[in-house]
């Protein structure tokens, strides 16, 4: 098979296109790994926050991918509008932070489970105080980032899996992280 | 009514997508506080880390992206053999995944030279993510192939398994073999 034949398979043209916005993605996402060290000393204190911190900045990332892809397809079947009204809109919207609700409330409980295992002193209630404040903070951030991003992608005629995913995600990751180490910071 | 049922079928189609997520974010969160003790030997490890993390989402997110449109329009088949097309997405993506860790080592480090934080020397920081990047890249590639071939073959659309696969693995390996890493450095720098 030609280079020709391979087209965009071929590994040289995937990783040019793809390595500069690895890399500013990761300039980025540089931000969230300051925040987390500069956090250090209430890790330690708290361990189990430690344990709280990749679903607490990956979900938000997620929340906001789901909801970028599922508006990207219905932009493009014109079945939906950027009418806070629609019902359509309004659907996704709720979904995605029902979703959020229950997700974060489920991180309460299985850090205050496996508090038991590292040692912990936080109550329940104060850990569904930190996880869900700090986590429907993000997931309407993500919300907000993956509705206006995607519009825009899709205005511009950008294929949105290949760019506002990525960066909904990245964004929001880092939205996460600082969120959760201030509100972390204010409540234990 | 349309936009009720439209709720549900979001909420229902992707719950069990996040406890799965969430399930392997709590075990890589046990990994990330054992890794606490060692931020002591190499100051600036923990800045690495969410890097570290996202980096694993969007090199593998765009391989299993690529794969599974490959099998639904019947470019790639789904078994592990040398076909061209799947043999350049694999190496495009440990390119990516090696290529992104070593320079999420060094532009760490000059991070933390700009803020003036205490820092490890530049090659243990960059020995730290290469190492954590090939161990990571293999499994998450293998692993990745695996499920998505397999699920495939059982008539699972690829589309829906690849981002929980691809966060799963990438959460889980990603901290063990960095955790691996760190001790591996930590034995070999002197």
């Amino acid at each position: 098979m030609s280079d020709r034949a391979l087209g965009t398979w071929d590994w040289r043209r995937i990783v040019g296109n793809m390595f500069p916005l690895l890399l500013v993605l990761s300039v980025l996402v540089l931000w969230a790994g300051i925040t987390l060290s500069g956090a250090r000393d209430l890790l330690e204190e708290y361990a189990i926050l430690a344990v709280m911190v990749p679903t607490m900045v990956g979900t938000g990332g997620n929340l906001g991918a789901i909801l970028s892809s599922r508006l990207s397809t219905r932009f493009h079947l014109g079945t939906i509008s950027l009418d806070p009204r629609d019902p359509v809109l309004l659907a996704n919207v709720s979904a995605i932070l029902a979703l959020a609700v229950s997700i974060f409330a489920a991180l309460a409980v299985g850090a205050y489970l496996l508090g038991f295992v590292v040692g912990s002193d936080l109550t329940l209630a104060q850990l569904l105080t930190v996880s869900l404040v700090s986590g429907m903070a993000v997931a309407l951030l993500a919300v907000a980032f993956a509705v206006a991003t995607t519009y825009a992608s899709y205005r511009l005629g950008v294929d949105p899996d290949d760019t506002t995913v990525p960066v909904v995600t990245n964004v929001v990751d880092v939205l996460g992280m600082v969120i959760f180490v201030a509100v972390a910071a204010v409540v234990v | 009514m349309d936009a009720w049922r439209d709720f549900w079928s979001v909420y229902r189609q992707a719950l069990p997508v996040l406890l799965v997520a969430l399930v392997g974010g709590l075990f890589s969160g046990l990994v990330l506080e054992r890794l606490l003790g060692s931020v002591e030997r190499f100051p600036g490890l923990l800045v690495m880390v969410p890097v570290f993390l996202a980096t694993r989402g969007n090199v593998y997110g765009a391989l299993g992206g690529r794969v599974a449109s490959g099998l639904h329009q019947g470019l790639l088949e789904p078994r592990f053999r040398r076909d061209e097309r799947l043999v350049n997405a694999v190496t495009a993506s440990l390119v990516n995944g090696v290529g992104i860790s070593v320079v999420i080592g060094v532009i760490t480090w000059l991070a933390l030279l700009a803020l003036g934080w205490e820092r490890a020397a530049l090659l243990e920081l960059v020995g730290i993510m290469f190492v954590a990047g090939v161990l990571t890249s293999v499994v998450m590639v293998v692993g990745l192939l695996a499920v998505l071939f397999a699920g495939f073959r059982r008539g699972l659309d690829p589309d829906n398994l690849a981002g929980p696969v691809v966060t799963t693995l990438g959460d889980i390996f990603g901290m063990v073999f960095l955790l691996l890493s760190v001790w591996l450095v930590g034995v070999l720098a002197p």
